[in-house]
């Protein structure tokens, strides 16, 4: 009976598929969610790849998902991967659907799947990685996900015991989920920029969990990633399998050193949280038995997405749009200390209201005070206009902060916000947006750029 | 002027900490002298010895929950005497809970936690059903705007022993059930209503200081405090605003 009402569930969402196609509508979640409608546990009957990589995690796991896709494409695979749909059980439904032929039957040898950290319960009792990358864990949404505890609570308990963790060593949060699970840790080693205290409003882990003493940090990187150990018992970070070394940011290059030697690689990005995102990557396919040279050859005809981060020159400044994901504090904090240590001048729209929310209630903005809006107190950002429904929240938020009032700008619609810019040559613009304003982001963003144009010409 | 924050390096969830950090630059514009003493979980609480003007405890997850009934178990007298005596303490969020019989977890294989028994209240937590919702209250004349993101609701469990701090315009009160928000007994206030309450809320957070002792407190970055406030509570009081989640 589970078996018929599989095929009924598989076929009607095949047809939905088509029917979506020729509607135009790709790249939604409803055949997914109609099968798991049709066959609640259509996601235990559906045939997956042989191999199937997860990818979880608070942080990156979209980033690390699109290189790993993108590199084992360009390595001759085809991975079946979720990166169009969503990443809760819907979609990775639908991800099923699309790779299996009418009978259920998965055309491909290789997944890649991006999981969502709170959706575990939903996906592992069903879908059993060959290994699963957990990124880090921060807080998130506090309408969903509450905090760190919980969710490596429900990771730890419906991680299939099969499943080979890549962790991060890190991460003292991430690297003790499913402490029964085979695992292999990956980092990066002392850096010059590292400190020794944390200065972020988010450190989600402050006392050691075996006996509730301090943590002190031989290094800390940002909020509590770093290596840790506690003043009174033996709980430390975990070793490096995989350790990044001599990464330098002026030459763009670091070395990954294992237990089989040493790769040279060239950086992608000079974020560290994207190095981060790379050292993932390379670790996961040391696992699957690549060589560094072929590793770093893949990884070399890869780039950042961009709509996660693009700098176009336009007239005499440079535009770039930086997705900054709303109600996610720690992303937030992330991009604005990536920004606040740029060396040129800057003006910043900051638009990373959540849309969808204000349609039909108000945004819950306690994340605001979570956020590192202190970075954005610098002497280099001439000038933040605040825009969309919860401008006058991010006034409040940036004076806290302790950004003068003079650099304050406003407006309430977001697409006049381009209009107040001064585009003084020389300097860079900065957009930032989550995905819930992606479209008026790209607007927002497609104006300024116009602009800009149009200055540098006059 | 002594403000005690307990337990800052696990209650510290959803910005709550803002509450003292706002608090401070206000204290700081109202040209206040004060001292904030931060209590760790392995320190001795300053209100053990002393009364301080204020006492601040925020949000922690459910395990922090535990570590901190069992910190303040030992001093459960002295806390009930300190409220008798009309100490002011200001708990927000999940905090809330350690002050009651027990805490509940109905659908998870997490352990019940015994609380303080101040008050008569049982909370009662689903942990795979979060409840998020707006909140529009009355405090006296003061109009009270915030948010509500928990996993459960507290429940009287015999004889009433405080107050309602919030009355509820919008919103759940302290339960699904129990139209009316948060525990109040003299200078206590509790409610599970976060923002961070006292940034979002400038009357309460002049009313707050005014009961710590500020003659005539100013708030740091008065104008916009007032002009946040006032939009929000402007779209709360719109009949069509959607409240819940």
């Amino acid at each position: 009976m589970g078996k018929l009402k599989f095929l009924v569930a598989h076929w009607a969402a095949k047809a939905s598929v088509v029917a979506l196609k020729i509607t135009k509508h790709n790249g939604t979640n409803f055949p997914g969610e109609l099968a798991i409608k049709i066959c609640p546990d259509f996601l235990k009957y559906i045939d997956k790849p042989e191999t199937i990589i997860g990818v979880t995690g608070t942080n990156g796991k979209t980033t690390v998902c699109n290189l790993l896709i993108d590199m084992f494409t360009a390595d001759g695979q085809v991975p079946l991967n979720n990166r169009a749909g969503s990443n809760i059980n819907s979609g990775i439904a639908t991800s099923l659907i699309h790779g299996a032929n009418l009978f259920g039957k998965c055309k491909h040898n290789l997944g890649v799947l991006e999981i969502d950290e709170r959706s575990a319960l939903r996906v592992f009792p069903y879908v059993k990685p060959n290994y699963l990358i957990i990124t880090n864990l921060f807080r998130d949404s506090m309408k969903r996900n509450a905090n760190t505890e919980y969710i490596a609570d429900i990771l730890s308990k419906y991680i299939p015991k099969e499943t080979k963790l890549v962790l991060n060593a890190d991460d003292l949060i991430s690297s003790n989920v499913a402490p029964e699970n085979p695992r292999v840790y990956f980092g990066i080693d002392k850096m010059d920029s590292d400190i020794k205290e944390c200065t972020n409003l988010i450190n989600d882990i402050r006392i050691c969990p075996v006996c509730h003493s301090k943590l002190e940090y031989e290094y800390l990187r940002y909020h509590h990633i770093g290596k840790a150990h506690c003043v009174s018992c033996d709980f430390k970070s975990p070793g490096y399998d995989y350790c990044a070394k001599n990464v330098n940011i002026d030459d763009m290059t670091m070395e990954i050193v294992d237990k089989d030697g040493l790769g040279n690689y060239r950086l992608i990005s000079n974020g560290i949280h994207n190095i981060y995102n790379m050292v993932t990557v390379i670790a996961l396919f040391r696992e699957l038995g690549y060589k560094h040279g072929i590793i770093e050859k893949l990884m070399s005809q890869t780039s950042i997405v961009k709509s996660r981060y693009n700098a176009v020159p336009a007239g005499k400044v440079r535009v770039i749009n930086q997705m900054a994901k709303e109600n996610n504090a720690l992303g937030s904090s992330r991009a604005f200390d990536f920004v606040s240590k740029e060396p040129n001048d800057k003006e910043l729209i900051l638009m990373m209201n959540c849309l969808g929310d204000e349609k039909h209630w108000s945004e819950n903005t306690c994340w605001l005070y979570d956020c590192d809006f202190e970075f954005l107190n610098d002497e280099k950002i001439k000038k933040i206009i605040v825009t969309g429904p919860r401008y006058k929240d991010y006034i409040l938020r940036l004076l806290i902060a302790g950004v003068d009032r003079a650099k304050i700008v406003d407006t309430a619609h977001e697409i006049d916000a381009p209009d107040l810019l001064d585009f003084t040559p020389g300097e860079d613009i900065y957009v930032f947006f989550g995905t819930d304003s992606l479209a008026l982001g790209n607007k927002v963003l497609a104006k300024t750029i116009d602009l800009a144009k149009e200055r540098g010409d006059k | 002027m002594k403000i005690e924050v307990l337990f800052p390096e696990i209650c510290n969830l959803f910005g709550e900490l803002a509450n003292i950090r706002y608090l401070e630059s206000s204290l700081k514009e109202s040209g206040e002298f004060y001292e904030i003493t931060y209590t760790s979980l392995k320190d001795e609480p300053l209100f053990a010895s002393e009364k301080p003007d204020l006492i601040y405890m925020g949000g922690m997850s459910e395990h922090s929950q535990s570590l901190v009934v069992d910190k303040l178990m030992p001093y459960r007298d002295r806390i009930i005497d300190l409220i008798k005596d009309d100490t002011n303490f200001l708990i927000t969020s999940n905090a809330l809970e350690i002050f009651g019989e027990r805490i509940e977890f109905c659908d998870a294989d997490y352990e019940d936690i015994k609380g303080l028994s101040i008050f008569p209240t049982v909370a009662k937590n689903q942990m795979y059903k979060r409840f998020n919702c707006l909140y529009l209250g009355k405090l006296g004349d003061m109009e009270i705007v915030g948010f509500k993101s928990q996993f459960g609701h507290s429940y009287l469990n015999g004889d009433k022993n405080y107050e309602d701090l919030f009355e509820t315009i919008k919103g759940t009160g302290l339960n699904p059930e129990y139209k009316n928000e948060g525990i109040k007994v003299n200078g206590f206030l509790a409610t599970y209503v976060v923002g961070p309450i006292l940034v979002l809320n400038p009357d309460f957070t002049k009313a707050l200081m005014k009961r710590m002792g500020v003659g005539e407190p100013k708030l740091a970055y008065e104008e916009a405090a007032y002009e946040s406030y006032n939009q929000r509570l402007n779209e709360y009081k719109e009949e069509n605003r959607g409240f819940y989640y």
